[in-house]
């Protein structure tokens, strides 16, 4: 569904990715993991067109996105759904309304037709009854799956989650865990869940990819993964503070740095 | 030698600045026929960018006219022509002040409000949202804002001066003993239609252009952080009363 | 604030504003449809002292059109004055005069119109023939001076 080859990117000179290569395939829940400041945002925000490669190519269902004009880019995205971390509901408009935006920008459909869909999407989510809600009165689950319900308006191809488990309780981690499963699988969609919760993400995907550093260091199914003896991968699922990801970010050196010998 | 990179890097920065703003006009331009297709987008940036703004308008108008009125006639009345009262107060406000000072006040108001709005939708992410849902904040989000300022300018302006010769004749009749009708002879008299009244409504359109750009351009392009927006507001005010300032002496050069 | 609520407002705005530029075109303006077009006088004078272009012409008090250029004749070297006038006061006999005036002691100059007698009516290129010069109020002064001397010495 989603191929990266050759894919280089950075900030201002500081390269996040250099050289990577990865391939998403149909049907499938794929949980990208690792340590904060990897760039797993940046990946989903690459595939997403909203950032383009500086080398390499990303292709969605076999299209470069590099090649692709404004237009089509745009045409592109109505295949795509994505669920942002912070849930980016338009805060002026109510629930409802949330959910109708995309449905109604894109499509010239009746107002009844419109209706019953925005109801459909939300009796999934299980939010049907918050309809006339505004988004700041809405829990942090709750507006969690309402964004779910608004990626999920125009039947995509492929979903990408971005932190879908940051900041909610256990129960709401689990709520929402289980509607990625069963939608993926009740909507025949591709899913690419991309979080730091090792537990959530474990229990959700079909297929886990660990980054460390700007690369792929271990990639298979969960089972597989949680018995990897890969160091990087058992340092991050582990927990330890100690290892290959630098708990000091490059610099000088320390006595150099504080007394000013040069 | 630590200033001359210096000036040089500054130098970039504001080329670069210059050059992103050129670039983004063209990508909003075109949101005109979606704003002509779905006239409810305007209907809801007029409310909130136009009509409140009317009330600070007025008010300033009101006072500004009134201040006119005053200076004008201590000024005239050492030379007897104090009958001219009206004129002066209608040249100042329909050419100079009403285009200028509405200009100066939307931007604070509007302007900054437009920014702060925008800044905050790119902070969390729902233009990035729009954009995934196949729509161009571009146009969605910006161009009914723009099209619908560049609209209510000239509409401010114009209440500006009209309340402002009200202020004014408020003054010179009810306070200074100015003969009433004269107040309005002297007015018509002098006044000219095209060149005064409509390049003033011209001067409040291309303020409205110049106000819109500059406050979209900025929080388009804020910073996503709480910090990066107030810094964007605080440049778009400063940026587009400056501008709007700069304009006018050229279009008064070029007009008149 | 309810959609019909905000509609009705801006609705009111639009209202407003567009009022508020028709009052200015037309009555601060003083614009009139059959304004526009206007019709080519040049008159001479001796002197034009303070008098400026787009300064009124009037006739009995009344604006009936404008200054539209100040040069010199290079024959006599004396001034010569091109007036606009409207259209609708196309009636002004050929032996009218102009006067060049001022609005109070010391106020702006403009072109007063003192109708003649003629059957006949001024045309576009037409010339005005009687004119009065601008009064010079050092001139005025000096003539004062002179004739207060004279009236000493008799």
């Amino acid at each position: 569904m989603v191929r990266v080859t050759d894919l280089s990117f950075g900030y201002h000179g500081r390269a996040v990715y250099r050289g990577l290569d990865l391939q998403i395939a149909r049907g499938d829940v794929t949980a990208i993991m690792g340590p904060s400041g990897c760039g797993k945002s940046t990946l989903l925000a690459l595939m997403g067109g909203l950032l383009m490669a500086q080398s390499g190519n990303v292709y969605f269902d076999e299209m470069d996105l590099g090649d692709r004009s404004k237009r089509q880019l745009y045409h592109l995205r109505k295949r795509m759904g994505m669920m942002f971390q912070n849930n980016a509901l338009f805060n002026d408009l109510d629930v409802f309304e949330n959910v109708a935006f995309p449905v109604r920008q894109n499509t010239n459909l009746p107002e009844k037709l419109i209706r019953s869909l925005v109801l459909i999407k939300l009796h999934m989510v299980g939010l049907r009854g918050t309809a006339r809600l505004m988004p700041k009165e809405l829990s942090g689950g709750m507006a969690r799956r309402v964004a779910l319900a608004r990626a999920l308006a125009l039947d995509p191809q492929l979903v990408m989650y971005d932190e879908p488990f940051t900041g909610l309780d256990p129960i709401s981690k689990d709520i929402v865990a289980k509607l990625i499963r069963e939608l993926n699988d009740a909507l025949g969609m591709t899913s690419i869940v991309v979080t730091q919760d090792v537990t959530e993400g474990m229990l959700v995907a079909d297929r886990v990819i660990i980054f460390s550093n700007g690369s792929v260091v271990d990639d298979g199914r969960p089972e597989d993964i949680s018995g990897s003896e890969k160091w990087q991968v058992r340092e991050f699922l582990d927990g330890k503070s100690e290892g290959a990801v630098e708990f000091h970010y490059p610099a000088k050196d320390y006595l150099e740095d504080l007394f000013g010998i040069d | 030698m630590s200033w001359l990179p210096q000036i040089g890097r500054i130098s970039i920065a504001i080329v670069q600045h210059l050059g992103a703003a050129g670039k983004f006009l063209p990508n909003v331009l075109p949101g005109i026929v979606v704003v002509y297709k779905r006239p409810k987008l305007l209907i809801q940036q007029l409310y909130s960018l136009g009509v409140m703004t009317v009330l600070i308008v007025v008010v300033a108008g009101l006072f500004v006219g009134m201040m006119l009125g005053f200076q004008g006639y201590h000024t005239l009345v050492d030379f007897g022509a104090e009958s001219s009262l009206g004129l002066a107060v209608a040249l100042f406000l329909t050419k100079e002040l009403g285009p200028v000072l509405t200009a100066l006040l939307f931007a604070g108001r509007a302007g900054s409000a437009m920014t702060a709005e925008i800044g905050l939708m790119r902070m969390t992410q729902q233009l990035d949202a729009m954009k995934m849902m196949g729509v161009d904040p571009m146009i969605h989000i910006v161009a009914p804002r723009f099209f619908a300022v560049i609209f209510a300018m000239p509409l401010l302006a114009a209440l500006f001066s009209v309340v402002g010769l009200g202020g004014g004749y408020i003054v010179a009749a009810g306070l200074l003993n100015v003969d009433p009708g004269s107040y309005w002879a002297a007015m018509q008299m002098g006044v000219d239609v095209y060149e005064d009244v409509w390049g003033g409504i011209l001067k409040s359109v291309v303020f409205g252009f110049v106000v819109s750009w500059i406050s979209a351009f900025e929080g388009y392009y804020a910073l996503p952080s709480a910090n990066g927006i107030s810094t964007a507001t605080t440049r778009a005010v400063v940026t587009a009363s400056l501008s709007v300032l700069g304009f006018d002496y050229l279009l008064t050069a070029i007009m008149f | 604030m309810t959609q019909k609520g905000i509609e009705t407002s801006v609705g009111i705005f639009i209202l407003l504003g567009l009022v508020a530029i028709i009052w200015l075109v037309l009555k601060v303006g003083n614009w009139s449809p059959n304004s526009s077009s206007t019709y080519e006088v040049t008159a001479y004078f001796d002197n034009v002292a303070g008098l400026s272009v787009k300064a009124p012409v009037t006739l009995a008090g009344v604006k009936i059109g404008h200054v539209a250029s100040i040069g010199i004749d290079s024959e006599d070297y004396s001034a010569r004055v091109v007036l606009h006038i409207l259209d609708s006061y196309n009636n002004l006999p050929v032996d009218s005069g102009a006067a060049i005036l001022t609005s109070g002691l010391l106020g702006a100059q403009y072109v007063g119109i003192d109708p003649g007698a003629e059957e006949t009516y001024l045309v576009h290129g037409g010339q005005i023939d009687i004119t009065q010069s601008a009064m010079v109020l050092e001139n005025l002064i000096g003539q004062i001076l002179i004739r207060t001397a004279e009236g000493t010495n008799q």
